[in-house]
């Protein structure tokens, strides 16, 4: 049941247009993520949904009701910001409560609600304790928990984790999903770290000047991106320029070089210019593994990165990076070589213009 | 160098404290001579009996906690919804919280007396013109000192988190916002508690009772007891001072992020 809808959304600060036609539907208990670069509008859509800016155009419904021209405080929607936002001048349990005792509920009903909260952030021991005296985990995590204790109807959350350090910053997001779909919460989450969004979202809504380029479930966007903006911002990826030499084939051919797609190309002609993108984890050498694209190559460089070793190869004179695990009984080329690369037909993506 | 440092830090320290302290024990000296041939509490006596420091000092520390009031009630939500709401005018707003500075009291009564001597606005016998005028003079230590303490709060994320979970702007005004910048409103109160008790001006042409004025009607007739006023003055000041830090003070909550 579409619990959030957003309905041809823009939003104009003076001549400058920040969202531009946005549409979604957000599913009861869906965790959708808004990502995109800074600038993208994103943050300014989250806001919308909050009340903190009215849309120049469009509306907004939850759960069937128009809210778009509704004052923040009206919404009954839970917000969690960057910077915490806990009021310095009260404790942890007084901030928990501080919106049940707006709403004037009994003291009982507010005790049990804190204490509720305060067990599923893991902060009982923390209830007396002012925001400064806790670190910045400690402190978002008070935030969910004054978010949650007012059982929003949605729950926003504007890069929560990005003042955190990497390590928090893991496991706070698991933290939160698990809270989320363990009170069944409809969530959004603004982000523009990709690994943040892919490993949290049910969906993500992927943003570039104030429009969406693509919406769909993380394998989706990650694997099959529409546009040539997702396939770079989401993950790493080679993209190259080719012109199609045989459309029912799917052949294209970049400076001579011969790629075949498993694309469906019938809509292009012979001789039209595209773009085309492969991920680099999905290149091998060509002795590994015999595929589609057979392609010779020298190694330009050679980068550790842990468990994957990064190669940069040239294939006619275009420059590809190429992931592979890091296998420490394995030798691996040396720069200068000249070697075969391989990948499937379904790694080569050729992109919408 | 760095122990030449310290010394210059020091001297600099002790030349500031006798400047302060020197003129301060000088006229308390001075004050206890009343009685010729011993020295003595007889010109404190005299200021505590005389029924116009009995009347003028009260009526001052009244005016001063007036002023304090008034210009709370004002300034914070003005500092707050300027940062705010319109934080491009922030230049502008500070530049007319400074005007008191270059504009004489002198011209600055005479203003308030024309304006309010005639109908409609015929309130110049009211204490309400004189607690009005000393919220203006008093308003370049407050407005600035509540805009610093708004300075080290992140105004427009309390605000948005405080609407959020469903509180109104009355609610975020006295429940978020002051509490957050108590210590700057204490401050910006202190001086304002100061520049009224000292203030003359004012109050003389107006025609109220205040404690400047009395002591300059003291220094044109006596000798020992302005000296004795003074000092009674500074003490009790300072006085007024600690039990306005005791009630507006106490425990909170330190602003700062997480460690």
């Amino acid at each position: 049941m579409t619990h959030l809808t957003l309905k041809n959304i823009s939003k104009e600060f003076g001549d400058a247009t920040a969202v531009q036609d946005f549409n979604l539907d957000v599913e009861q208990g869906e965790f959708v993520s808004f990502l995109g670069p800074s600038g993208c509008g994103k943050t300014t859509t989250l806001r919308m949904v909050a009340g903190f800016e009215i849309p120049t155009r469009g509306t907004i419904t939850i759960n069937g009701v128009d809210v778009t021209n509704n004052a923040p405080n009206q919404r009954n929607v839970g917000m969690i910001f960057q910077a915490y936002a806990l009021f310095p001048n009260m404790t942890v349990a007084q901030n928990i409560g501080f919106g049940l005792r707006i709403r004037k509920e009994s003291e009982s009903v507010i005790k049990d609600r804190v204490a509720e909260m305060l067990s599923l952030i893991h902060l009982e021991s923390k209830a007396d304790s002012y925001p400064y005296q806790l670190s910045g985990g400690q402190q978002q995590r008070v935030a969910l928990g004054r978010a949650l204790a007012n059982q929003p109807q949605v729950l926003l959350l504007d890069e929560p984790l990005s003042a955190l350090d990497a390590k928090i910053r893991v496991q706070l997001r698991s933290e939160i999903r698990a809270i989320q779909k363990k009170m069944g919460i409809t969530a959004v989450f603004v982000t523009h770290d990709q690994e943040e969004a892919l490993s949290i979202s049910d969906r993500i809504v992927v943003m570039y000047e104030g429009k969406i380029e693509q919406v769909g479930s993380p394998f989706e966007v990650y694997n099959f991106p529409k546009t040539a903006f997702v396939a770079n911002f989401v993950g790493t990826l080679n993209t190259a320029s080719a012109e199609v030499v045989d459309p029912v084939k799917g052949i294209l051919s970049m400076d001579g070089v011969k790629f075949v797609s498993a694309e469906n190309l019938q809509d292009r002609k012979k001789g039209d210019a595209v773009k085309f993108s492969i991920r680099p984890e999905r290149f091998s050498f060509a002795s590994e593994i015999k595929k589609d694209n057979v392609l010779d190559c020298t190694i330009e460089n050679i980068t550790f990165l842990g468990s994957v070793v990064r190669i940069r190869v040239k294939i006619g004179n275009t420059k590809f990076n190429m992931d592979t695990f890091n296998n420490p009984f394995l030798e691996l080329p040396k720069i200068g070589d000249k070697d075969q690369v391989t990948c499937s037909r379904e790694a080569v993506l050729v992109l919408d213009d | 160098m760095r122990r030449s440092g310290v010394i210059w830090s020091w001297f600099w320290m002790i030349l500031g404290i006798l400047y302060f302290f020197l003129p301060l024990l000088a006229t308390f000296l001075f004050s206890l001579r009343a009685e010729l041939g011993h020295l003595g509490f007889k010109a404190y006596s005299n200021v505590f009996n005389d029924p116009g420091f009995q009347l003028k000092f009260p009526a001052s520390v009244l005016w001063a906690v007036l002023t304090i009031i008034v210009a709370i009630v004002v300034f914070v939500p003005t500092a707050y919804w300027v940062r705010l709401k319109v934080p491009q005018f922030r230049s502008a707003v500070e530049l007319i919280t400074l005007l008191p500075f270059v504009i004489p009291a002198i011209v600055y009564v005479f203003g308030l007396v024309r304006t309010f001597s005639q109908p409609p606005l015929l309130i110049v016998d009211s204490p309400a013109l004189l607690v009005a005028g000393y919220t203006m003079l008093s308003m370049p230590y407050m407005y600035r000192a509540i805009d610093t303490g708004l300075r080290a709060i992140d105004v427009q994320t309390l605000t948005e988190a405080a609407q959020s979970l469903g509180a109104g702007w009355g609610t975020i005004l006295f429940r978020v916002i002051f509490p957050n910048i108590r210590v700057s409103i204490l401050s910006g109160a202190f001086l304002s508690f100061a520049i009224v008790m000292g203030e003359y001006t004012l109050a003389q042409y107006l025609a109220k009772p205040a404690f400047a004025p009395y002591i300059a009607l003291l220094i044109q007739n006596k000798a020992y007891e302005p000296a004795a006023a003074t000092i009674i003055s500074f003490a009790l000041i300072w006085a007024c001072m600690g039990i306005i830090q005791v009630i507006g003070g106490g425990e909170q909550g330190q602003i700062t992020g997480g460690h």
